[in-house]
């Protein structure tokens, strides 16, 4: 049998997905390209100090609406070896859904204290931590009802690993039908955070999310 | 990739970027490797190009809002690796990974022209993020270049391969040469994107 790449799904009831998926095979890249295809991210990143406290938009400011969470874990690469000073960029939409973003144009209420991105690095066990407010859903399809359920988008980039994903929250009513959670499958639970007791009583709850950076995205410079 | 996954940690999924992906998060310097840094000295040396062209989608309409990397050896061929860290060839001044975020679906890329690695034809290697998809990758090569004929992602790719080839535009008035490069993510005329993990 001739060895043949994968053909991408397109996220069910997901218009973006529909016009841009491709629609032929992957083209499984040749031994003799394969190192060419793996990136390494120069470490000159852009950091604010405040920007881990992203619930609030400086630290003289006060607190955004909604529940102020902290969302911690260490970023590996598959054979378990910590990703150290990895860049982690962050953005979530506010307690009512919205996000900052000059493009999103859903009109729901904006909130004048809410940050909602931010950049940290991980340190040298290749841990990370940062604050946000839990995000609000919002209606990705009023045409047909569709809800994404909460999540906030990490994108990791550190030598050769590199990964955008997306942290979820457990039992909410709207992960069953979200289109990239349908497409995850039985791994969706991967991308889950692990609530667990804050231990400052400033935030009211608290997320472990352990981030593998791996399948195709292998660190070949280990 | 090794077969040995036994005792290896399940990776967390990839997920789409979404359409928000933070325009603030953009880095000038990332966006033209001509120069390393905004306003200082110090820059590659090569032939400074400028790439640019259209992300469509299935029904040809700009994909607006998508990120672009890209990834590519310097002038003299050399990627700038932990692998390459004492090779002289490796500059100061030039670390061949950018990026940029397209808000309109045209995108334009200032870098300097990739010198051929042993083997292979000079390429740009072109990673896409975006709504509606994880990741989409492919590699991008150069009109007009007589390694074309002998490279073995055109030869894998076969009567696809003009899909994956800039063409040469002339220059500008400043000297740097133009290429147009066309993304087509779905459909009819769609750019052939590459994976090393099989069905
Ligand atoms: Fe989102």
């Amino acid at each position: 049998m001739t060895r043949q790449g994968r053909l991408l799904e397109i996220g069910p009831t997901d218009n973006t997905s529909d016009q841009r998926t491709p629609r032929q095979l992957l083209r499984l890249i040749p031994e003799e390209a394969r190192a060419s295809f793996i990136p390494v991210v120069p470490a000159r990143y852009a950091s604010n100090p405040h920007e881990w406290d992203m619930t609030r938009v400086a630290p003289d400011r006060p607190r955004a609406d909604g529940v102020p969470i902290e969302v911690t874990g260490s970023v590996k690469t598959q054979s378990g070896a910590p990703v150290r000073h990895a860049l982690l960029e962050v953005w979530s939409a506010n307690h009512y859904g919205r996000y900052r973003h000059v493009e999103d144009m859903s009109g729901l209420q904006l909130d004048k204290n809410h940050l909602g991105l931010g950049r940290v690095l991980t340190d040298e066990d290749g841990n990370y931590r940062f604050l946000a407010i839990s995000p609000g859903a919002y209606l990705a399809r009023p045409d047909i009802g569709r809800w994404r359920p909460k999540h906030i988008h990490i994108s990791v980039s550190g030598g050769a690993s590199r990964l955008i994903t997306q942290m979820y929250f457990p039992d909410e009513p709207n992960n069953q039908s979200d289109p990239m959670a349908i497409l995850m499958g039985d791994a969706f639970e991967r991308n889950i955070g692990k609530p667990f007791e804050p231990a400052n009583n400033d935030l009211d709850e608290a997320y472990r999310f352990d981030i593998v950076v791996g399948g195709r995205n292998a660190t070949y410079f280990e | 990739m090794s077969p040995n996954r036994q005792n290896q940690l399940p990776a967390t999924n990839e997920d789409t970027s979404g359409p928000y992906f933070p325009i603030a998060f953009g880095d000038p310097a990332l966006e033209d490797l001509t120069r390393f840094e905004v306003g200082m000295v110090g820059q590659a040396t090569g032939t400074p190009i400028i790439l640019r062209g259209k992300i469509l989608d299935r029904h040809g309409d700009l994909a607006h809002g998508a990120i672009m990397e890209f990834w590519q050896a310097n002038a003299k061929g050399v990627y700038r690796t932990p692998a390459t860290k004492d090779n002289p060839d490796v500059e100061n001044w030039f670390h061949g990974y950018g990026r940029l975020r397209s808000h309109t679906g045209y995108y334009e890329f200032r870098t300097i022209l990739p010198g051929a690695v042993a083997e292979r034809a000079p390429n740009i290697t072109i990673t896409l993020f975006s709504d509606g998809i994880s990741r989409v990758v492919t590699q991008m090569f150069f009109e007009g270049n007589d390694a074309n004929a002998d490279d073995p992602i055109l030869q894998t790719v076969g009567e696809d391969a003009p899909k994956l080839i800039a063409r040469h535009d002339g220059r500008t008035a400043k000297g740097e040469e133009v290429y147009l490069f066309n993304i087509v993510m779905a459909g009819d005329g769609e750019t052939p994107f590459f994976d090393d993990l099989e069905s």
